[in-house]
């Protein structure tokens, strides 16, 4: 059973009441401390708290909520069904070892659904409908088919729903326990009560199978929230986001994928200009179908992201799947973890830093040093090969230095020296680089010139263009 | 204190026993020698360098301070050997002094490949760079530029840096060695005619005051080459080819 958690906040929270029917369904805990209890009608809830949020029930919501917490649980078992009463049913039967056992199971399941913004009775039983009855009854685990028997015995016979008809008739013949009903002659319950009642007994006693119809999850991935408020806090945004992201698990995992593409839109309030919703997209280099490495890459893109008017709400599409590749089967694991790892690490570092600022070297065969030195963003595929032909063919002949200035800088004069923070020796021969009459000509003299403190500096001359004043000097490079 | 404390009543009461103390944990060491770290050491390349440093060469996983004079002055060709021998991963570049240039570092042992040159507009995102880079452990060595770091983002470092099996330099100015440091070791770089002198500030071992010169390879051309050159003989007319002459 879900209901949604309610705000908290501590001064801010007036009371929220639901109501069905006119009358009270479900009260905040401010609301019942208010004196509002189960029931009640709407007069009655406005004297006792005049603010109070009141709502009517939503089934639609409901129904999109239970859909949401259903999709995310697909990442535990492909058999997830809708029962009645805001129920899911999970054949976790196949689930255990992997998920390291019941305990384990439910913990994860817990704090998922509490993720989602919901809260959930969970209970385990052999059968599918003594899981029901002990959720229903919030009883907890029955792990053996006895035990199972043994707490069925004890629960209420209203909690199953043909039993509700004939409450007066069943306190009048003192049957108030499943284990008193079990005693009740059959026939004389089949006439009086119905086949469903008996149906749902067996079941839950295990005596029948049952059949269930099992979700299917949909061929495309789109989820969207709809946020309680204006938000225009990143870790706001990322709780939701989260809850998203949760979905987009379950289904991929149901449907054997991982995602290499996926938009997040940040939908903003309608004021008098309509707003097209900001978008985040995230490019994977390498598949996955875990939410973790999404989480952390979402919380840097948003923490980077300036919003120019608040959110009201957020949607989350896959673009792009492809069939989950099976793990690296290797039996002792890559020193420095695999490649998949680094392309993780690689996409982290550019959604903080900005795929600008994360570059791998793409040198250019051009005889101009700093037309050469090209740096491209990593993302950008870049074969070996290719990259290997542009290489000069003997690398250690080239005396080239270690930093390339961005801009060259010119140096000062001192007694027909060039002069940076010492005056410089030309330590070699010079290396004449003359190029590029097609875009930006250079005609340079480069020489390794060295100062008084002996470090290392390639500074160049200027041939041609260095006007009356004779040659120019630059300093362009580090000896590292 | 606490070492101290083991190690005095040891001495006291079993002095004549010469068992020595490195038999007794690994971290142990006399004040007179070199600890025998357990980390996993690369060897520098430079043999006289190496003698002097616990392991025998920069060790991984823990954070290297490198003091520099400035930047440009042979660091890179210091840290070459071992550069080249955990080239197999990348080799990441945060925040250098200037733009790097692939075919220098492709001529000191980096394949292009394994390049990569990080860029942070601030401070707080240039050390949470280094940290995932150390944290993820995928890379064979971080080297990282920064001029003014605190104490406890280099405490935070060198525990990101344990984690894994990094060889992780911080290039810091000559005047950051005044300042305290986790670093277990430190090294003050100043330049020198055909190398680097290299100054000791801190390392687990003997204190050393006099600092060691190491030659390295120069990018410089042999000197005695130019003199050896054919000087073109004036041609004359109908002559042989000058350089057949020669």
């Amino acid at each position: 059973m879900f209901t949604p958690n309610w705000s908290t906040d501590a001064g801010t929270d007036v009371g929220t009441v639901v109501l069905e029917h006119e009358r009270v369904l479900v009260a905040s805990q401010t609301a019942l401390d208010a004196g509002v209890r189960t029931g009640m009608r709407r007069g009655g809830v406005l004297m006792l708290l005049p603010d109070a949020r009141i709502h009517a029930r939503a089934p639609l919501l409901e129904a999109d909520a239970r859909h949401a917490v259903a999709l995310a649980l697909l990442q535990y078992t492909p058999q997830v069904a809708q029962a009645e009463e805001s129920t899911l049913l999970m054949d976790v039967g196949a689930s255990l070892r992997l998920f390291g056992g019941i305990l384990a199971l439910c913990r994860r399941i817990h704090a998922n659904v509490r993720a989602l913004g919901f809260t959930a009775s969970l209970a385990c039983a052999p059968t599918a409908r003594g899981a029901w009855l002990l959720a229903r009854a919030n009883a907890g685990r029955a792990v053996r088919m006895e035990s199972l028997l043994r707490r069925l015995d004890r629960l209420a016979v209203l909690l199953a729903p043909p039993a509700r008809p004939f409450a007066a008739w069943f306190d009048g013949i003192g049957c108030h326990t499943l284990g008193d009903l079990r005693r009740l002659p059959r026939p004389g319950l089949q006439r009086r009560c119905g086949r469903e009642l008996l149906d749902l007994l067996d079941a839950a006693y295990g005596l029948v199978p049952e059949l269930h119809e099992w979700i299917a999850p949909p061929e495309t991935f789109r989820a969207r929230l709809e946020l309680y408020d204006r938000i225009d806090d990143a870790d706001l945004l990322l709780a939701g986001a989260q809850c998203l992201l949760l979905q987009l698990t379950g289904w991929l995992c149901a449907r054997q994928l991982a995602v290499e593409r996926l938009l997040l839109q940040l939908e903003h309030e309608r004021g008098r200009v309509a707003r097209a919703p900001t978008g985040v997209e995230i490019v994977l280099a390498e598949p996955t179908w875990r939410d973790e490495h999404l989480v952390r890459l979402l919380r840097e893109r948003l923490g980077r992201l300036v919003l120019d008017a608040p959110v009201i709400g957020l949607a989350l599409e896959a673009l792009q799947v492809r069939p989950m590749a099976p793990p690296n089967a290797s039996l002792f694991p890559e020193p420095g973890g695999s490649e998949e790892d680094r392309m993780r690490m690689l996409e982290l570092l550019a959604a903080r830093l900005g795929p600008e600022n994360v570059l791998q070297p793409l040198p250019l065969a051009d005889y101009r040093p700093d037309q050469a030195n090209v740096w491209v963003p990593v993302q950008q595929k870049v074969g070996d090969k290719a990259r290997n032909a542009q290489l000069p063919p003997d690398v250690q002949s080239l005396p080239r230095p270690t930093w390339l200035l961005a801009r060259p800088i010119a140096l000062l004069m001192r007694n027909h020296r060039p002069f940076y923070g010492s005056s410089l020796r030309m330590a070699s021969n010079p290396e004449r680089i003359e190029a590029g009459w097609w875009d930006g000509p250079e005609t340079r003299d480069y020489f390794i010139a060295e100062g008084q403190d002996h470090t290392l500096y390639w500074v160049y001359r200027e041939r041609i263009g260095s006007g009356d004043e004779g040659p120019k000097w630059f300093l362009h490079g580090l000896f590292g | 204190m606490f070492i101290q404390y083991f190690f005095e009543s040891y001495m006291t009461c079993s002095g004549s026993i010469s068992a020595a103390p490195e038999s007794l944990h690994p971290s142990l060491w006399r004040a007179s020698q070199l600890a025998r770290g357990d980390t996993r050491c690369i060897d520098t390349g430079h043999p006289a360098l190496s003698a002097q440093l616990p392991g025998g060469g920069w060790p991984t996983g823990v954070l290297v301070d490198l003091l520099l004079q400035q930047p440009g002055i042979g660091e890179m060709r210091l840290l070459r050997p071992a550069l080249a021998a955990v080239a197999q991963r990348r080799v990441v570049l945060l925040q250098p002094p200037h733009p790097p240039q692939a075919l220098a570092l492709a001529a000191l042992g980096v394949q292009p490949s394994q390049l990569i040159w990080l860029r942070a507009d601030r401070t707080a995102d240039a050390l949470w760079a280094a940290e995932q880079v150390l944290r993820s452990g995928s890379c064979g060595a971080l080297l990282f530029w920064q001029n003014h770091v605190r104490g406890e983002h280099l405490r935070r470092l060198h525990l990101a840096a344990q984690a894994g099996e990094t060889l992780f330099f911080m290039m810091r100015p000559l005047a950051a060695g005044q300042d305290a440091s986790p670093a277990p070791l430190r090294l003050a770089l100043r330049p020198q005619a055909g190398g680097i002198e290299i100054g000791f500030v801190k390392r687990r071992g003997p204190q050393r005051d006099a600092t060691l010169f190491l030659p390295l390879t120069s990018y410089l051309p042999d000197h005695h080459a130019p003199v050896d050159r054919p000087a073109p003989a004036p041609v004359a007319a109908r002559s042989v080819h000058t350089e057949l002459v020669h």
